[in-house]
């Protein structure tokens, strides 16, 4: 009576399969979160910086020492997202540094509230392209930072910028690099 | 309204906007008639100047509120607004602006029209001249590979046309802020904005909506006027960097052609350059919760002696960038008053000193060596 | 070998006491199973939405006739009993969101694929049903309590009133920490609901297509119609997921402390964007395609000509479906995207241009020549033609990642996306509302209001929808309930574009009333010889069960598509 049952196994092995690529879209596109963080600490899309060991900035700086020791301006930026009872920003606006030599800068921070408050920051640089010549050696980001109440600190961050940069035409009139914190609170 | 009749629209609507091309061309005509106002301005912003050395010495700041006010620009410095039932673009003050608006009158725009126009034309002759009456046997054709190729490579050929002028506006509005440039902080919250200065001493100005009464009594248009408007120097790049401080915002000024989102966690930045003094708006481009048709954006530019001016009065100090500077606190919600139907009263200036006078900011440090880093 | 329209006419009347078997009321419209039935609670259903979805953006246009607030303050008085201010502008992004997620989901969508698609596919490709009937259903109740769930959510708090105002692209963090409350919780539902239905009438529609072809119904002979609905399944197939394991995301911020989306855990609220359009720009697509496939089979129709260029218009579709994949930022263009991405989508945007313009240019092809009748379908399909080329040419301008730095979330952009849906999609569906609507109910509706329908369904919405480019270009921002006075001009000209047009839509309704109380029967073939696919060789409506023997297709190609040969 009804053609359909002329087709039942044929008709369910293609539903199968597209089914099975609907699952799979639906894995690429949970997937999609490590794979978007990944794919920014690799190209440093998005003005995301790069982590970079000693013995690579020891390298990059000699590098830099050959080709001539042009400076960069580096700025420096602070915020807290809503709902932390944070004071936090940077001790220095600007540093003008040797492209290629480590450098740190020193951003403040305090708990303004009763109890202690775990935070954690997100960060990136402008403009965008800088990103995967940013690195940082050092850097209160890259754990979560406890303050008791009260409690005011200074965090250090060690950084270096790629000499490679001075080759990337994408990088040509950049003349400052501002590297932005925001803190968040965890928890 | 038939056919005929919108086409006709359509051509209305080109001619005014190149008409608006030719407006553009001759922008210096206000401007000039303006200018003796602004130098009498200028004498009084002079009698109030602070000596530069007094100036970096922040304990010294602590100027009495409303002293904004010194350099505050008239309703008839209004110059980048929408028009009443505009048809066209606001006027353009910037260079990348008068850019993106002739590459829109003079390439897209005639582009459209002419492409809307023979889609139309083509239309009325094969209604007029193959309709049942007039052409009762149909043709069979289905294929025709010469004119199948034609109309592929055409529209091909024409977008790599629209590419290059596209591609030339992209780059330019990309290029990088010099590195002595003004920077403006610009922080999008629920639901108005504040604009802090770096460079200045990291104080903060908030501005929000003015209610609609106080906006008409000062002679500004409604939903557009501010109690405190983001003050920045005419004829010079500043870099704007937006970040969002609870949900994304979008901060927009249509005479500058500009706009960039305030997007919390991250930092974005462009660079605004705006040709003269002048008072242009904006208003916040992207939903950020119920009062979002409340946080305007306006831009006061002055000259630079006034801005400078503006800066001190505000508490701020002047010479770059490289002086020690203590964070600002984070401003809490201004606009939480309940008052119909605008983000809140016009709150009296945020304590211009705040920033480094506040007693919670830790001393200043010393500088860590400026070009000297760490060697360990 | 050859079959005609009289052979299939005398098999369904041999059969006829097999054929027109119907199930009891509950059964047939409640555990309905027939791709007819099914088809019509679709459309039933769309209506239904369009007409919440359009009295919506009635009170939008009544608040934004004049400046300052005028009809939400006394609206949310009257239904939460509510007088603050915030509540009357919360109550504005409630709107905006239900009309776009009504309109998306509910209206566009159930009408083009459920509704036609699921009454035409089988009966274009000779089949007797679809090919997984069952879950036919489920896809239906599953879109239904999708919309009680979405109606559901205007009713309990979502942040600072009642309902989810977040806008139809829900965007972390305002959808997140932004919203307080389970109004945003039930819209994401909502959508889950939705889309777990539309991914589950994707698969149907994509292996009835493939197997369930009549003998000789090659691929390259189906009509158009079927071609657009094959690869709007396969977009619905791809990019649904990915909606829903970012909505999911979304839940999972909100409810259960995760940070997919927040930067306080590592999360990255322009990932949302990112996956949210990776959905969304193929989605505008599926609310079109199967437009793009109604319109050639209704040109061909009334030129009494086969389609021009038929390889080119399906395999254009096909590009426009691939393409559709690759330029999803472009509608992110002032997030903070950096040069080079800028420049990549504005090339790969405007590479959609040309796919679009050989399907406007082979239509209009198709009828060189021809012998045009305007019926009211071609009067709707010429509609559409022009009115999508206006929309699509302004798409051309957004297009410029530069020229997007004034015309991001400006009414420019309202206007070029209803430019090509509320006058492209809508103008294709009432155009194969009126091409099928007596093949569907048997009866014949009236021609004349159909045509008057369309006049003023015309002037009206591009009264509406025109000065909204004039707004964008005058830089007003879009999902604002106030706005400055000098925007009032043309805020009130639209506002009376609307009510022209939901006066047309009284003329529709009257014309249904006609047809069902004094149209005349309709013939099998009631447009004449210009109609040459396999619906038209069934009765109008059509037998309960159709094709109980197959329909073989003549071998020889008529360059049309599937056609029956004529005898």
């Amino acid at each position: 009576m009804n053609r359909t049952a002329q087709f039942p196994e044929k008709n369910g092995r293609v539903a199968l399969i597209l089914l099975a690529v609907a699952a799979g879209m639906l894995a690429l596109g949970f997937a999609s979160v490590p794979l978007y963080r990944l794919f920014c600490q690799v190209t440093g899309f998005g003005g995301t910086t790069q982590r970079a060991t000693l013995a690579e900035s020891v390298t990059a700086e000699k590098l830099a020492q050959s080709a001539g020791g042009r400076t960069i301006s580096v700025r420096f930026d602070g915020n807290v997202s809503a709902g932390m009872p944070w004071t936090f920003g940077p001790e220095q606006v600007t540093q003008t540094v040797a492209i290629g030599r480590r450098n740190m800068a020193l951003f403040s921070a305090k708990n303004n509230s009763s109890v202690p408050v775990t935070g954690t920051a997100s960060f990136n640089v402008e403009p965008e392209q800088a990103g995967p010549y940013f690195n940082k050696i050092q850097c209160f980001c890259f754990t979560e930072q406890t303050l008791q109440p009260g409690q005011a600190v200074d965090m250090p961050v060690i950084y270096y910028v790629d000499p490679k940069a001075l080759d990337d035409p994408d990088m040509k009139g950049v003349e400052q690099i501002t590297l932005s914190y925001t803190f968040h609170r965890k928890g | 309204m038939n056919l005929g009749e919108f086409a006709r629209k359509r051509l209305g609507f080109a001619s005014a906007a190149l008409m608006a091309v030719a407006l553009l061309a001759t922008p210096q005509s206000g401007y000039a008639q303006a200018t003796p106002r602004l130098d009498a301005q200028a004498e009084n912003v002079a009698r109030e100047d602070i000596p530069e050395s007094q100036a970096a010495e922040p304990s010294t700041l602590d100027v009495a509120p409303g002293a904004g006010e010194v350099a505050r620009l008239g309703p008839e410095w209004i110059k980048g607004q929408p028009a009443l039932g505009g048809v066209n673009f606001q006027d353009q003050y910037s260079p990348n602006g008068e850019y993106a608006l002739w590459m829109h009158n003079a390439i897209l725009l005639p582009l459209i029209t002419f492409i809307c126009l023979l889609v139309l034309g083509l239309l009325l002759y094969v209604v007029v001249r193959f309709n049942r009456r007039r052409n009762t046997v149909p043709s069979r054709t289905a294929h025709n590979t010469v004119i199948e190729v034609v109309w592929t490579l055409v529209p091909v050929l024409v977008l790599v046309f629209i590419a290059i002028p596209s591609i030339t506006l992209l780059a330019r509005q990309y290029q990088a802020a010099p590195e002595d440039a003004l920077t403006v902080k610009v922080t999008g919250y629920q639901w108005y904005w504040g604009y802090t200065y770096p460079d200045n001493g990291g104080f903060e100005v908030i501005s929000n909506m003015l209610p609609p009464e106080q906006a008409i009594e000062r002679g500004e248009p409604a939903i557009l006027a501010v109690d405190n408007r983001l003050v920045v120097p005419a004829g010079e790049p500043i870099r704007i960097q937006t970040t969002g401080a609870d949900v994304i915002h979008s901060f927009a000024i249509p005479s500058m052609w500009f706009k960039i989102d305030a997007v919390p966690g991250r930092l974005n930045e462009r660079v605004l350059y705006i040709e003269e003094p002048g008072i242009y708006y904006g208003q916040c481009s992207e939903l950020c919760g119920a009062r979002h048709a409340y946080m305007p954006i306006a831009v006061e530019a002055l000259p630079r002696p006034q801005f400078d001016a503006w800066v001190l009065a505000q508490g701020g100090t002047l010479g770059g960038p490289d002086l020690p500077t203590a964070p600002a606190p984070r401003q809490e919600p201004e606009s939480s008053v309940s008052g119909a139907p605008g983000a809140g009263v016009p709150e009296p200036l945020e304590d211009p000193a705040a920033g480094p006078n506040s007693p919670t900011a830790p001393a200043p440090l010393s500088p860590p060596g400026v070009t000297a880093g760490p060697t360990a | 070998m050859a079959t005609t329209a009289d052979h299939f006419q005398a098999h369904a009347d041999e059969h006829h006491h097999d054929a027109d078997h119907k199930p009891g009321f509950f059964a047939r419209w409640f555990m309905s199973t027939n791709h007819k039935d099914i088809g019509t609670l679709y459309l039933i259903f769309a209506i239904f939405a369009g007409v919440i979805g359009g009295a919506i953006s009635g009170v939008m246009r009544a608040e934004l006739a004049d400046p300052g607030i005028q009809v939400l303050t006394p609206l949310v008085g009257w239904l939460y009993n509510e007088t603050d201010l915030d509540q009357a502008l919360h109550m504005w992004n409630v709107l905006i969101t239900a009309h776009g997620l009504i309109m998306v989901f509910f209206m566009v969508m159930p009408a083009m694929i459920g509704g036609f698609g699921n009454w035409f596919i089988p009966l274009m490709i000779g089949a007797p049903d679809m090919a997984f009937p069952r879950m036919n259903n489920v896809s239906f109740w599953l879109t239904f309590v999708a919309f009680i769930s979405l109606l559901l959510s205007s009713f309990v708090p979502g942040g600072t009133g009642l309902g989810a105002g977040t806008g139809w692209t829900v965007y972390a963090p305002l959808s997140t920490s932004g919203s307080v409350g389970p109004a945003v919780d039930f819209a994401i539902f909502s959508l889950h609901l939705a889309g777990a239905g539309s991914i589950l009438g994707a698969i149907n529609f994509i292996t009835t297509i493939l197997n369930m072809r009549a003998p000789g119904m090659t691929l390259h002979k189906m009509p158009l119609f079927v071609w657009s609905v094959l690869v709007t399944a396969f977009l619905l197939l791809l990019a649904l997921p990915v909606l829903a394991a970012a909505i999911t995301m979304l839940l999972t911020d909100r409810n259960f402390g995760t940070t997919f989306f927040d930067p306080a855990g590592g999360g990255d609220p322009v990932l949302y964007q990112h996956l949210f359009w990776f959905f969304g720009h193929p989605e505008v697509y599926i609310m079109i395609l199967p437009g793009f496939g109604m319109i050639s089979q209704i040109i061909a129709t009334f030129s009494r000509k086969p389609v021009f260029g038929y390889l080119g218009m399906a395999y254009a579709m096909v590009a426009i479906g691939v393409v559709g994949f690759v330029v999803w930022a472009h509608h992110m263009y002032v997030v903070g995207l950096n040069v080079n991405t800028k420049m990549y989508f504005t090339a790969a945007t405007m590479v959609i241009a040309v796919p679009t313009g050989i399907k406007i240019f082979s239509w209009i092809a198709t009828m060189w020549g021809g012998s045009l009748e305007f019926k009211s379908p071609m009067v709707w399909a010429l509609g559409f033609i022009f009115l999508f080329t206006v929309g699509g040419v302004t798409g051309v301008v957004l297009a410029n990642g530069g020229i997007d730095d004034y015309m991001h979330d400006t009414y420019y952009v309202v206007a070029h996306f209803h430019y090509v849906l509320s006058l492209g999609a809508v103008f294709a569906l009432f155009a194969g509302f009126y091409y099928w609507f007596p093949k569907m109910s048997g009866r014949m509706h009236s021609e004349m209001l159909a045509h008057i329908h369309f006049w003023i369904f015309f002037v009206g919405v591009n009264m509406i929808f025109f000065p909204m480019h004039f707004l964008g270009m005058d830089g007003m921002p879009r999902r604002i309930p106030d706005y400055p006075a000098a925007y009032a001009y043309w805020n009130q000209f639209a506002t009376v574009g609307y009510w022209i047009m939901a006066g047309s839509m009284l003329v529709f309704f009257a014309n249904m009333l006609y047809a069902f109380t004094a149209g005349k029967k309709a013939a099998p073939n009631y447009w004449g010889e210009g109609a040459t696919t396999l619906e038209w060789t069934l009765t109008s409506p059509p037998p309960y069960h159709q094709f109980e023997t197959l329909p073989v297709i003549d071998d020889v190609d008529h360059d049309h598509g599937g056609t029956v040969a004529p005898a």
